[in-house]
């Protein structure tokens, strides 16, 4: 048995780690490069519906399930079919997880590659509502064509954690979202503290002079959101093989655009332990809200659901108003290390120009 | 062995209905400082704008070491080896000192999203920049301020950054709008005489705009003069100095 509080942690970890992913590429996009992405919903949405599409039917196909059933209307039957192969099979369930996983990165990055079109055409503003737009295009294709993802009512995932059997699946997902989660923040991190993180900071800050200083734009932007919406499909990915199933509804604006800005914004932009630190805040204050929900209720005049709103919100603007970069704002970022710089710095002083 | 390294035909610019050049033709010799006077507003900055690539002409032609590159993207023509600087001084505002002049080095092996994962393959070039970087800023008179983010500048010392992140480029061809400008004498001395050095060392070609001529002339090999759009006169400093329509243009209408 696994104590209460335990599975709460583990829950949370869980949790924690897919919004760590999906934030960090935020800050690629956006801290970095100053790329204001508000369609970062069609990249983790990309993810989640590649895992609710594809490898199902894949290993629906290789053993041979799809000559009896239907993919879609026989889910049910197919699934549990599955799920019987999975679960004794930890190495194809392992498999299944790492090819999905690199699938749901290409296809990310194709949506990425999509995005970048207006992002290399349009103005700031008009290039945010077109993100959002193009965001909201996927989910409603995905809830429209039922083919996808089963439309309506969605799909069931094969489950690759099932293997371990009962209470630990939760803790195995867990450590492959945190392990995930941490290669990635390994990944930006390094960017961040290279020539490449430097000059997307230098192209955020002034793209017409950083044009003139040789660096492609056009370029850049692509690649940043071919990156960043890799990342962000990986995210989403997770959340589906995490939760089982996925419903085009379930993936809306809100939870996985807009609570990424916040993170972002409150965390510090351009600052990967700040965006760490943002999106533990808001994902802890966030399931504590939901975890004592029943006990808060009866002093709320008001529905349990909206002091959430209400708590993330009033914190967004104390953070905006008293600490406009974020709680960790943006720090210099010495691909040297600041020692090796100074020691540079000391050899040249101490020589005649 | 002094051939034109830059060179301009018949360029015409027009902002709706204010024609900025009106078929401005100039050539700069290779390894020469060349300077561009002319009063306010007479087309100097426009000339830079468009020979960089940041706008297009209307008409008329751009030609870099006999290679045409009119309308080229300015990334592109930076690649070629000709960098400008710009008259307001526009550093990126949250990136160090230190870290303006090293955006500027072309083609650092560690500027792409995977390559910047192989430390080992750009941490020598970019110790090789660093330091060259810190000569710059020590040139300057900007190295303690190495490590502060360039929004804390003063507007003289953004100048002077201006001038430094254009040193780092290794560009064959350096175009400079007032470089003097907001900086003290001394200081504005002792850059220009390091043009010369850079000149004469490296073969550096340097096209200047700059109103201080006192400062300015006596490092300049030749100069055009420029006034309402046209080029009315050029060649030596001392000719062109006393040339009847140079005076007027700038003494009188
Ligand atoms: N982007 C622009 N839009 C509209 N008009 C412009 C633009 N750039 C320049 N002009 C106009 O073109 C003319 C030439 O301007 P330019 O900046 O080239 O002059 P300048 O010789 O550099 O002057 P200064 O010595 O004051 O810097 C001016 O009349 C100016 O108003
Ligand atoms: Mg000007």
């Amino acid at each position: 048995m696994i104590p209460l509080a335990l599975t709460f942690i583990i829950d949370l970890l869980a949790l924690l780690g897919i919004f760590i992913i999906i934030s960090l590429s935020l800050n690629i996009e956006f801290g970095y490069a100053g790329i204001p992405n508000f369609g970062k919903l069609l990249a983790v949405a990309g993810g989640a519906f590649f895992i609710g599409a594809v490898p199902g039917r894949v290993l629906a196909y290789i053993y041979g399930l799809l000559k009896k059933y239907d993919y879609i209307d026989n889910n049910v039957e197919v699934m549990y079919a599955l799920g019987k192969i999975l679960g004794t099979n930890p190495f194809m369930s392992m498999a299944m997880l790492v090819v999905s996983l690199i699938l749901a990165a290409a296809v990310g990055a194709i949506l990425g590659f999509i995005a970048s079109y207006p992002a290399i055409r349009l103005r700031e503003d008009y290039l945010a509502i077109t993100l959002l737009a193009m965001a909201e295009i996927l989910r409603t294709i995905g809830y429209n064509y039922k083919d996808l993802i089963g439309g309506t009512v969605g799909i069931s995932v094969p489950d690759p954690f099932r293997w371990i059997g009962g209470e630990l699946r939760l803790a195995l997902a867990a450590s492959v979202i945190m392990a995930v989660a941490i290669i990635i923040f390994i990944y930006v991190e390094l960017l961040s503290r290279s020539p490449i993180g430097r000059t997307l900071r230098a192209m955020r800050d002034n793209e017409v002079v950083a044009e003139a200083y040789g660096k492609d734009i056009v370029k850049l932007r692509m690649k940043t959101l071919m990156i960043g919406s890799a990342i962000g499909a990986i995210g989403g990915a997770l959340y589906a093989f995490l939760s089982g199933s996925v419903t085009a509804l379930g993936y809306d604006r809100v939870v996985y655009t807009f609570w990424p800005w916040v993170m972002v914004v409150i965390g510090g932009a351009a600052n990967n332990f700040g965006v760490l630190l943002g999106a533990t805040l808001f994902v802890t204050l966030r399931k504590l809200i939901i975890f004592y929900k029943s006990n808060l209720q009866p002093f709320l005049p008001f529905d349990v659901v909206w002091l959430e709103y209400l708590l993330l919100g009033t914190a967004l603007l104390i953070v905006l108003i008293y600490r406009p970069e974020g709680i960790i704002p943006e720090k210099p970022t010495h691909t040297l290390g600041k020692k090796r710089l100074e020691k540079i710095k000391e050899l040249v002083e101490a020589k005649e120009v | 062995m002094r051939s034109e390294i830059l060179r301009t035909d018949g360029v015409v610019k027009s902002f709706g209905g204010v024609k900025a050049l009106k078929g401005v033709s100039i050539r700069v010799k290779e390894g020469s400082i060349t300077m561009m006077i002319g009063p306010n507003g007479s087309g100097k900055t426009t000339l830079i704008n468009v020979i960089s690539g940041l706008y297009k002409p209307d008409d008329g032609k751009v030609f870099f070491n006999d290679k045409e590159i009119t309308g080229l993207p300015p990334h592109e023509i930076y690649k070629l080896g000709l960098v400008r600087t710009f008259q307001i001084p526009q550093p990126f505002m949250k990136l160090t000192v230190l870290e303006n002049l090293l955006v500027a080095y072309p083609d650092n092996p560690g500027e792409k999203f995977f390559g910047a994962l192989r430390r080992g393959k750009w941490r020598k070039v970019e110790e090789k920049v660093v330091e060259k970087a810190f000569k710059i800023l020590k040139l300057l008179k900007l190295d303690h301020l190495w490590d502060q983010q360039s929004y804390k500048l003063s507007g003289g010392q953004m100048k002077l950054l201006e001038v430094g992140r254009a040193l780092m480029s290794d560009a064959r061809l350096i175009m400079m709008d007032e470089p003097a400008a907001g900086v003290n004498p001394v200081l504005a001395h002792e850059i220009f005489r390091r043009f010369r050095e850079l000149k004469d060392k490296l073969g550096v070609t340097f096209f200047l705009v700059e109103h201080r001529l006192e400062i300015a002339l006596r490092y300049t090999d030749y100069v055009y003069a420029m006034a309402n759009g046209v080029v009315v006169a050029e060649g030596v400093p001392e000719t062109v100095m006393v040339n009847p329509q140079v005076i007027e243009a700038y003494l009188g209408g």
